[in-house]
């Protein structure tokens, strides 16, 4: 093993496998989740979904679901219209939406109406007694199709399906492509998954005093966009509170998460009463606020003979659905990494997002950067067969090599560190590939089995700048380049401590973790001491909340920069009750003692005390009390070119990955087992080893699902097929296999301790692996995974279209 | 996604229950293990008027062994079977065939006859019974009748159950000894419907030819098959893989079921004939070794 | 039948019944409408919030709760069908998250939980899994937890987790055996 050991400070709780601060409470099933609130008088909300993909709504009559004992209000569009702004919205303006569907409906499961009773049996029993006169309109489910003239438009204030068209070019492709020893090509269709979390969204909305409405929700990042809510409310900024509920997990689905609590706090306000709606298992599916990528691809590369990478030239057609809320926002994450960890210099990527009748898209673990890793890793398994060059040999030959960052790519994104050789040593270290591929050999020859080897390295892009989510268009409405994150932290006068975070940050990630991790490493106190609360947003300072791999980076940064404001003040308390210099001071073990003298000390509470209760033993002119607060903005960022021949530098914490999968394929049933897998990540440092490694597994548990089971699917008509868990199929543990995780830490040079962000990293590389894997499996059958999911019945038919074609 | 109202009735005794199927018929369902009507109900795809429970009723949940048959009760829980030693020494397909139904938290609740009155043309229990020759027993208000298994399921989730009749138990006839038995799942996930699934029972004389062969498959049609063409054409011939996959080949043509999410028909054929000839190849395999074992 | 008051409409009139259950060990009596589901007859009822609803129709087992001992999802069972039976949530292990059972103090120390959503369901499968005091492999373990889904961790982490309960209920205690277990994994 050639792992490179890099200089770093040793640090006494950073990097240590510690247990979680968050878990005690979970363990005992007090995890605090919006279903477990309970308030009086609360009433619940079930929505009517549409059972057709497109139609106008003619009318609604709600008069019998009203006579139903229990029942206080039928809330429709037309309400919506009457008393709301359109949500908020990051993409077109022409391309508006309501919690509630307004005059139409534009997909199958799109929100038509509400109930509101008093328990959610009678709210869903006057569902069914609520009669909805839909007039069809012919459905748009094939984006080719959708962009042909004639085609039934989505939304006629657009004008046109096509949501958002651009090429962007970057350095000569076409030079690139035509002066190539070789070009592979390849069409590709990713298809549609969904983060999925056990826990669906939800939010309870109450009238609370002072006219302020207050949401309770499980969204992650209200602290950015609640006054965006409260403008489709219209509220006055200041009259809506929003309160953070911890998530049973998001994975980017409840990331700006609206509809829901939208829709709450809608109904409490034409209620009046608190009211909860948390969305069931079949509302999830079909209508939460977004599923993930459906992408259609006609991509080609060029090689060199020698495997050298000379430019990708990308096709990309984006079966968006029937909104644009979160903009082109996935493709800007491909841009961050779009030549993945190799240093070829010429990319083009011309970009179609087109609205059909399908749930809209936005978030989910890896943002669409996964996609694209999924697209080059395809591309380049291609060339290195036609090359006749081993998977590891042909990256290594383009990888940015060590001496070259920061690296500036092609488009203007800058990686700020790295060591792809030390990962994919480490990675060929940990499992014998040369006994995998004599074993290939041999079971295939003496058994008749079939195994196959895949590998690949990508780019894991941590810390999203703001500036991604309008750098794609030329004249944004709200062209925001913050995106900071906040922390307080308190001693209280026994010296105990308290940190308070300024946005829902808890989704199954380690907020409370990280957060307590770096106030022990910064003070000498024991993590589990600390108290950790969550800001409304009456309170909260400037913060993004998780989302991009950002908030263990960013909430280090806070906390970091609270800590050293309250260390100046503890040592300029001591330098004055000891009469010494504060230069002459050091904080050791939470304790201010004299360098080089330290029985000469003060403890926490010592100080704590003083600076609460003996204003008169304080420096002259010192404000009581010991809190602090930090906001720390993005650490490297700049603006796009006004032409965006450069998109500026917005997502340059860049992490790696190299995994080995080996897997065996059963070509008369198509089903895959797995009989090894290694993933090596470069997170940069580490703030708990053991966190991370579950995050990789997590995240590659997920990528297997969108590689191997998940599919939301909508037939031709529109009609949804995925509606149940019967047919959403996430993974069991049987699917599951013992990923064996390794770690190589290249710090980041633009971040406090070096921390990159690692939490979507296993899921932007499976796909890759296992559908390399696959191939190469079956690899004399002429087995090539060009669609996701990939499913038996398309192995078998592969693998049988094969043999029926060698015995002619 | 809640149930919807009812009138819950939890009789007692059979008769009761039948009392109650014979008044309410088409307006009432019976709620046995829930594993499948639950979630009916709770996504209001079954909305019945009256709901009958039949856990309680004791005389439901007995296992009998008498002679060469092994009854077991409608009400007796999946995952009895699973651990039960008399239904592993009568009928050992039994125990090979249940952890294929859903995952212990659904055997725990799930009933025997539950899975059979349900008819799932994918699900295990209802394939095993068409395999094994098994009979249905079904009470209704002038007393029981037995109905052959492969009579009992007569189309997409349907059984021969008259609407006041409820199926109270089912008989296997106790296997002998010099049979093999073993069953072949394939499933998106473990622990789902079968995309296609085959249970086979197999004797093996001393000149190495099949004696007997009876083969279920489960998946492919409307409800679970006999794959009498292969049995037939296997029967007499010796059990080498060869033959057993030559054979099996001739299942693909029961095959009806057409393309949905998870497979294609074209993919089902194939399926059918992999699983066939697995499970038989491996119920060859365990004639053997009992054969040798005993 | 015939008479009046042995009627069906009779016998079982009402939306409501009274059932008398044990929770937790605990004897519970209490009104219940008849379609209340057991999962929600727990939260709403009981305040045992610790038992999570996931889908609702029986497939992720985040309500997995033990019913005579034995894991069934609690969504998938009206409350009434409970009528004196023994249930059990994870609070029955311990609900004081200062003084954990063996069982939940091995899913911190492995972090076998991220979001804490499948948690409960995941710690009461252990529970039950681990009552025959047997060894098992970690391929057994996965097999065993693989009805109820956990969309954090990847499950590795919560196979760590029962084999690390595993150890410390056969050596009796939080403290298990020491360094017994790690010279046998060194060996």
């Amino acid at each position: 093993m050639t792992t490179v050991e890099n200089e770093k400070p040793r640090y006494k709780y950073i990097g240590s496998d510690r247990k979680r601060v968050e878990d005690p409470r979970l363990l005992v099933g007090r995890g605090g989740y919006i279903a477990d609130l309970k308030f009086p008088g609360l009433l619940h909300a079930a929505i009517l979904r549409s059972p057709v993909p497109h139609a106008t709504i003619r009318s609604i009559d709600a008069t019998e679901a009203l006579k139903l004992p229990g029942v206080v209000a039928v809330v429709t569009g037309e309400d919506c219209k009457a008393h709301m702004n359109p949500c908020m919205n990051f993409g077109p303006s022409s391309i508006p939406q309501f919690p509630l569907a307004v005059d139409k409906v534009r997909y199958v499961g799109e929100a038509v109406a509400a109930v509101i009773a008093e328990s959610r049996y009678i709210a869903e029993d006057a569902v069914e007694l609520l009669e909805v006169e839909f007039e069809d309109l012919p459905a748009v489910t094939n984006p080719v199709a959708a962009m042909e003239p004639g085609a039934a438009l989505l939304h006629d204030g657009h004008g046109s399906n096509i949501g958002y068209e651009r090429t962007f070019e970057f350095g000569d492709v076409a030079g690139a492509i035509s002066g190539a020893d070789l070009v592979v090509e390849d069409t590709l269709h990713w298809g549609r998954s969904a983060g999925m979390p056990m826990e669906t969204s939800g939010a309870v909305a109450r009238p609370g005093l002072n006219g302020v409405l207050e949401i309770y929700c499980n969204s992650l990042n209200f602290s950015y966009f609640s006054f965006l809510i409260a403008g489709a409310l219209k509220l006055p900024s200041n009259r809506l509170t929003m309160n953070p509920v911890p998530a049973g997990g998001s994975f980017g689905s409840k990331f700006t998460a609206h509809k829901v609590p939208t829709l709450a706090g809608f109904l409490a306000l034409r209620t009046g009463r608190p009211v909860s709606y948390v969305e069931d298992r079949l509302d999830h599916l079909m209508n939460s606020d977004h599923h993930a990528s459906d992408r259609y691809y006609d991509a080609k590369m060029g090689f060199t003979s020698e495997g050298i990478i000379t430019g990708l030239d990308v096709d990309v057609v984006d079966d968006y659905g029937a909104y644009m809320q979160f903009g082109v926002g996935t493709h800007g994450n491909a841009f961050s990494q779009i030549v993945g960890p190799y240093g070829f210099r010429n990319v083009k990527y011309h970009l179609r997002a087109v609205l059909t009748n399908k749930c809209q898209q936005g978030a989910y673990r890896g943002f669409g950067s996964e996609v694209h890793n999924w697209v080059l890793e395809r591309l380049i398994d291609k060339a290195a067969v036609e090359l006749g060059l081993k998977p590891e040999e042909i990256r290594r030959r383009n990888f940015i090599t060590n001496d070259q960052f920061p690296y500036k790519i092609p488009g203007g994104n800058v990686y700020d560190s790295g060591n792809y050789p030390a990962v994919l040593d480490k990675a060929l270290g940990m499992i014998d590939l040369e006994h995998w591929r004599s074993e290939q050999k041999r079971l295939r020859e003496e058994e008749g089995r079939y195994i196959g080897i895949g590998l690949a390295t990508t780019q894991e892009r941590s810390v999203f700048s703001a500036t991604e989510f309008w750098a794609l268009n030329d004249n944004p409405d709200f062209p925001l380049t913050s995106s900071p994150e906040s922390a307080t932290v308190t001693i209280d006068p026994a010296g105990q401590f308290q940190l308070l975070l300024h946005c829902q940050s808890m989704w199954g990630n380690s907020p409370e973790t990280v957060g307590t991790t770096v106030l022990a490493e910064e003070f000498g106190i024991e993590p589990e001491t600390v108290n950790v609360r969550y800001a409304d947003t009456a309170r909260a300072l400037p913060g993004t909340g998780p989302g991009g791999s950002r908030y263990t980076v960013m909430l280090a940064g806070a906390v970091r920069g609270a800590s050293r404001k309250l260390q100046r003040k503890l040592i300029d308390i001591a330098a004055h009750s000891l009469e010494v210099a504060a230069e002459d001071l050091e904080l050791v073990d939470a304790r201010v003692q004299v360098k080089g003298a330290p029985e000469k000390s003060l403890s926490l509470p010592e100080l704590a005390s003083t600076a609460y209760f003996f204003a008169l033993n304080m420096p002259p002119g010192m404000e009581s009390g010991l809190e602090e607060s930090y906001t720390y903005d993005h650490p490297y960022t700049t603006l796009p070119s006004a032409d965006r021949s450069d998109l500026g530098v917005f997502y340059p914490i860049m992490g790696h990955a190299c995994h080995i999968a080996v897997m065996e394929v059963d070509p008369d049933t198509g089903t895959t087992k797995f009989l090894d897998y290694v993933a090596v990540h470069d997170a940069g440092t580490m703030v708990n080893p053991k966190s991370l490694g579950g995050h990789v597994t997590g995240g590659a548990a997920q990528g297997l699902g969108s590689t191997l089971y998940e599919e939301l699917a909508y037939d031709d008509e529109g009609q949804f097929k995925s509606s149940t868990f019967m047919d959403y199929l996430v993974p069991t543990a049987n699917e599951v296999p013992p990923f064996r995780i390794g770690h190589v830490e290249t710090p980041s040079p633009f971040t406090e301790y070096g921390i990159k962000g690692g939490g979507e990293g296993g899921r932007m590389v499976t796909p890759s692996v296992v559908s390399a894997a696959i191939d190469d499996a079956l690899r004399e059958y002429g087995m090539r995974v060009r669609e996701l999911p990939v499913k038996p019945a398309t192995i078998v038919a592969t693998v049988q279209a094969a043999i029926a074609e060698s015995s002619k | 996604m809640k149930p919807p109202k009812f009138m819950y009735c939890d009789p007692d005794t059979v008769e009761d229950a039948i009392a109650l199927k014979s008044r309410y018929g088409h307006d009432s369902l019976v709620l046995a293990g829930g594993q499948s009507l639950m979630p009916m109900l709770n996504m209001r795809l079954a909305n019945p008027d009256v709901l009958i429970d039949i856990n309680g009723i004791s005389d439901l949940k007995r296992i009998t062994r008498t002679g060469e048959v092994l009854e077991i009760g409608a009400g007796v829980r999946q995952s009895e079977l699973e651990t039960d030693a008399a239904v592993a020494d009568a009928v050992p397909l039994l125990g090979k065939v249940v952890p294929y139904i859903g995952h212990i938290e659904n055997r725990h609740r799930g009933t025997v006859g539950g899975s059979l009155a349900h008819a799932d043309a994918a699900a295990e229990l209802p394939c095993a019974a068409i395999t094994l020759d098994a009979t249905v027993v079904v009470q209704g208000p002038s007393g029981r009748r037995e109905i052959a298994a492969r009579d009992f399921f007569e189309g997409f989730m349907t059984n021969a159950c008259a609407p006041d009749e409820l199926v109270v138990a089912v008989r296997f006839p106790v296997a002998s000894a010099a049979s093999g038995s073993a069953f072949v799942e394939v499933a998106r996930r473990e622990g789902d419907f079968a995309l296609a699934a085959a249970a086979a029972v197999a004797e093996v004389g001393t000149d190495g030819r099949f004696t007997a062969l009876s083969i279920g498959v489960a998946g492919i049609a409307a409800t679970p098959v006999r794959a009498t063409v292969v049995e037939e054409a296997l029967v007499g011939q010796a059990a080498t893989a060869e033959n057993i996959a030559a054979a099996a080949k001739r299942i693909a043509d029961r095959v009806t079921a057409g393309d949905d999410l998870h497979a294609t028909g074209t993919y089902r054929k194939h399926l059918a004939a992999t699983v066939v000839k697995r499970a038989v190849v491996a119920a060859v395999a365990d004639a053997q070794n009992r054969s040798n074992g005993s | 039948m015939t008479t009046t008051e042995n009627s069906p409409e009779a016998r079982y009139a009402g939306d409501t019944r009274t059932v008398t259950l044990r929770v937790n060990g605990q004897e519970v009596t209490r009104e219940v409408p008849t379609r209340t589901t057991l999962a929600d007859f727990l939260r709403d009822d009981l305040d045992l919030v610790s038992v999570h609803l996931g889908c609702e129709h029986g497939v992720c087992g985040c309500c997995t709760v033990l019913l005579d001992g034995g894991s069934v999802r609690s969504c998938l069972m009206l409350a009434v069908q409970a009528q004196g039976h023994e249930i059990e949530t994870v609070e029955s292990l311990s609900a004081d998250q200062n003084n954990l059972h063996p069982i939940q103090e091995a899913f911190a120390e492995e972090q076998g939980l991220q979001c804490g959503f499948c948690t409960p369901a995941m710690v009461l499968r252990t529970k039950e899994i681990l009552a025959d005091g047997q060894e098992r492999t970690d391929d057994e373990v996965r097999h065993e937890i693989s009805g109820i889904l956990c969309r954090c961790t990847g499950y590795q982490n919560i196979i760590n987790a029962v084999q690390n309960a595993g150890r410390k209920l056969r050596c009796g205690g939080a403290g298990g055996c020491g360094s017994a277990h790690d010279e046998a994994k060194g060996a």
